[in-house]
């Protein structure tokens, strides 16, 4: 026991000692025998006090081994949520570079942080050092770990979307698990939806059922549920399939979301009642997948989009008109509808109280600023890195062996010494 | 051998003379290295020039004409000549005659001097200057370098004329080299410009014409940007005192500032960003083309090589 003791004291010595970044990989090694050593395992409950000395900052490599093995011993919940605090406080202070030589135990840990948090159902605790440790994690901002998904999760649990912002708007070029991106995707999709940011929502959620996908999984089909209903609140309409989506996706998604496919047609109709017949009908399995705000949504959008079409017909409109054509029950609700719809930016107009009249004017956006110009450099900017990727991808693609096997047996000669495109030995 | 002229004359060439001389000597120069590729041996150059590669590029000779008035003697014109290597002389016969052609086209022109290529007078090129001083007491030898320097950024052209020096206790002529401008008629202008500005062959495509009209008003650009930054640096220099006050360059510097800005009022922002956001958006267009190109070909060949049930036959092969 003391002998035991003794090694840990000696290891921690020299986690103290070997500080530099040259040091970094041979106390890696150190701490990579002594997780095999029994010893350190069998004095974890004894390791708090010891935490305490370390500082995370300069020891977070060192830090980080001794913490794992503290939280996945035999240690009470209570302990660990006292320890909560210092859990966060060394999240949101490791080195990045350290903890990147160990970066397995490092999301072992923030898991246990997140369950923790959950079950103390205070997940608005775990947001911001999850978020710093998303952060130091990831290579890049284009790298998706597996941090990303329980950071969303905690925000969406907490309804904290605003700090999920800035993680949510880098793109994602890299990702090491599918299920991550599934995950990171859906949950994404979801907090726009909360933001009532239809369009980004809608982006998140394509994703999720277009990835490449061998067997349909439940993530892709509630990702496309609620696809159609943003997409009916967005658009009025549901695009069909794209070329890249999975044909797994294709054949059998819609048949597991009959009851929104019901819906897009009652939609299409134009016709309130007929869309309130639809959802009375499917009550239940709305209510089931937890969808129901979003198809009362879809009902309020309807008018929205009537209110739309007719900018585009008539150029003055009288509010009492509006009501009629739109059904909605007077004026007032009208004026209402459209005061709304100008403070959203969705058309472009102005009321006249006096007469009761509704000017619709053309966007008098003239792309004539500085800041127009700005914009559009940045938009070019991403467009070109996004080019060349994509052209990395293709080259990478065209020399890939799969493709080559099927592209070579489709090959026709036309002549005997006609050059062969693909090599035989890829056949 | 060379040094600055003190005659006072000015001198004004005209670019037909040079794109005679040029053309003169690239047209020799590609029949001898044709002829030459048949034969074992190099042909030997005339005039005794120091061909360093062999074979080396024959000399060209010619005569210059045009129009003395007082002070100023402008060379409109010129014709080639014959050189005999053995004798060092010019053909003196074939002169008599051209010049009489000539004449009879333009009378006011008057046989000027000669011209020749190379990169520097020789010593028999005074005899040929000598012979010609019959015919005009002051003659003038326009010489042509062809050989092509990259950083040299002056045509490669001088103008030397006589003068009696005394070197030795000999009184002797030496050439003198002389300043030149360029004068230019319309019609030369305009060919110029068009040699200038040769197109490849098959530039009837808006794209290659597109990129170089945009490659002109870069370089343009550019050269211009080089210009100002010189500018800058040289008055800054000044202002630290490394570089002596100079009022009159300073006073230049300030009436070309006080041109700025040619336009400067709400509505010509307007326009000129407007204008500018146009292009940039047709800028944008072509990107987003682009990419959308290239997302569709990775697209196809994902789905070819990952999706397991593909489409089967009818693809032949991606080229």
């Amino acid at each position: 026991m003391a002998a035991a003791m003794e090694t840990v004291e000696s290891l921690v010595a020299h986690i103290q000692a070997l500080t530099k970044p040259e040091d970094v990989a041979q106390l890696h090694s150190l701490l990579k025998q002594s997780q095999s050593d029994e010893a350190l395992r069998s004095q974890a409950p004894h390791l708090a006090p010891l935490l305490a000395d370390l500082d995370p900052a300069k020891h977070s490599l060192g830090y980080l081994y001794l913490l794992d093995t503290y939280l996945y011993s035999s240690i009470s919940r209570e302990q660990v949520a006292a320890f909560l605090p210092s859990i966060a406080r060394f999240l949101n202070t490791c080195s990045a570079y350290h903890i990147r030589f160990a970066s397995d135990k490092f999301i072992s840990v923030c898991r246990c942080f997140k369950d923790q948090v959950m079950r103390q159902q205070t997940p608005i605790q775990g947001i911001i050092p999850l978020r710093s440790a998303v952060q130091k994690l990831q290579n890049s901002s284009e790298q998706l770990t597996t941090l990303h998904s329980d950071f969303l999760l905690l925000c969406l649990l907490a309804k904290c979307y605003k700090p999920s912002l800035c993680i949510l708007e880098n793109d994602i070029f890299e990702a090491e698990n599918p299920k991550d991106l599934f995950l990171f995707y859906y949950y994404g999709g979801m907090i726009y939806i909360g933001l009532k940011r239809f369009s980004k929502a809608l982006e998140c959620l394509h994703n999720v059922f277009t990835s490449p996908m061998a067997n349909l999984n439940a993530i892709a089909i509630e990702a496309y549920k609620k696809y159609i209903l943003v997409s009916l609140i967005h658009s009025g309409q549901v695009p069909p399939f794209p070329k890249y989506a999975s044909a797994t996706a294709q054949r059998n998604l819609k048949n597991y979301a009959q009851a929104y496919l019901d819906l897009t047609t009652a939609y299409a109709t134009g016709k309130h009642s007929e869309i309130e017949a639809c959802i009375q009908q499917h009550i239940e399995k709305f209510q089931s997948d937890n969808n129901l705000g979003l198809v009362k949504q879809v009902l309020s959008s309807l008018s929205k989009r009537n209110i739309q079409r007719l900018t585009q017909t008539y150029l003055t409109l009288s509010l009492q008109d509006i009501s009629n054509s739109v059904q909605l029950n007077g004026s007032k609700e009208a004026e209402l509808h459209v005061l709304h719809m100008i403070q959203d930016g969705e058309i472009h107009a102005t009321i006249n109280q006096k007469d009761g009249m509704v000017i619709f004017h053309e966007d008098p956006e003239e792309y004539k600023t500085c800041q127009m110009v700005n914009q559009m450099d940045l938009s070019i900017q991403r467009l070109m890195s996004l080019s060349k990727k994509l052209t990395a991808i293709d080259e990478h693609i065209s020399c890939d062996p799969a493709y080559l096997t099927k592209i070579g047996r489709e090959r026709t000669k036309y002549e005997f010494d006609d050059f062969d495109s693909v090599p035989p030995k890829y056949l | 051998m060379a040094s600055s002229s003190s005659s006072g004359i000015t001198f004004k060439l005209h670019p037909l003379v040079i794109v005679n001389i040029s053309d003169h000597y690239t047209r020799l120069k590609a029949q001898t290295l044709h002829s030459g590729e048949s034969s074992s041996c190099a042909p030997p150059s005339n005039g005794g020039t120091a061909g360093s590669a062999p074979p080396a590029p024959p000399r060209v000779f010619g005569c210059v004409i045009g129009v003395q008035r007082g002070r100023t003697v402008e060379i409109f014109n010129s014709f080639e000549l014959l050189f005999d290597s053995k004798t060092h002389t010019l053909d003196r016969a074939f002169l008599e005659k051209k010049q009489e052609l000539y004449k009879k086209v333009f009378p006011t022109f008057y046989i000027l001097g000669w011209y020749s290529t190379g990169s520097d007078v020789e010593e028999a090129d005074m005899l040929i200057h000598r012979s010609l001083m019959d015919i005009n007491e002051n003659p003038i030898y326009v010489l042509l370098n062809p050989a092509i320097i990259h950083s040299q950024k002056d045509l490669p052209i001088s103008i030397y004329e006589t003068e009696l020096h005394v070197i030795d206790g000999n009184p002797q002529l030496i050439f003198v080299k002389s300043s030149y401008n360029i004068e230019t008629v319309e019609a030369e202008r305009i060919s110029v410009d068009h040699v200038a500005h040769l197109k490849p062959s098959d530039g009837g495509s808006a794209a290659t014409q597109l990129a170089a009209h945009l490659t002109g008003i870069h370089s343009a650009i550019k050269m211009l940007n080089s210009r100002v930054r010189v500018l800058h640096q040289y008055l800054v220099a000044m202002q630290r005192g490394e570089i002596p006050l100079d009022n009159s360059l300073l006073r230049q510097v300030l009436s070309l500032l006080r041109r700025l800005p040619a336009i400067e009022s709400e509505k010509f922002q307007d326009e000129f960003l407007m204008e500018f956001n146009d292009t940039l958006l047709m800028t944008y267009l072509a990107m987003f083309t682009n990419c959308t190109g290239t997302m569709n070909d990775v697209v196809e060949k994902f789905n070819i090589a990952y999706d397991r049930h593909s489409r089967r036959g009818g693809r032949t092969a991606f080229i």
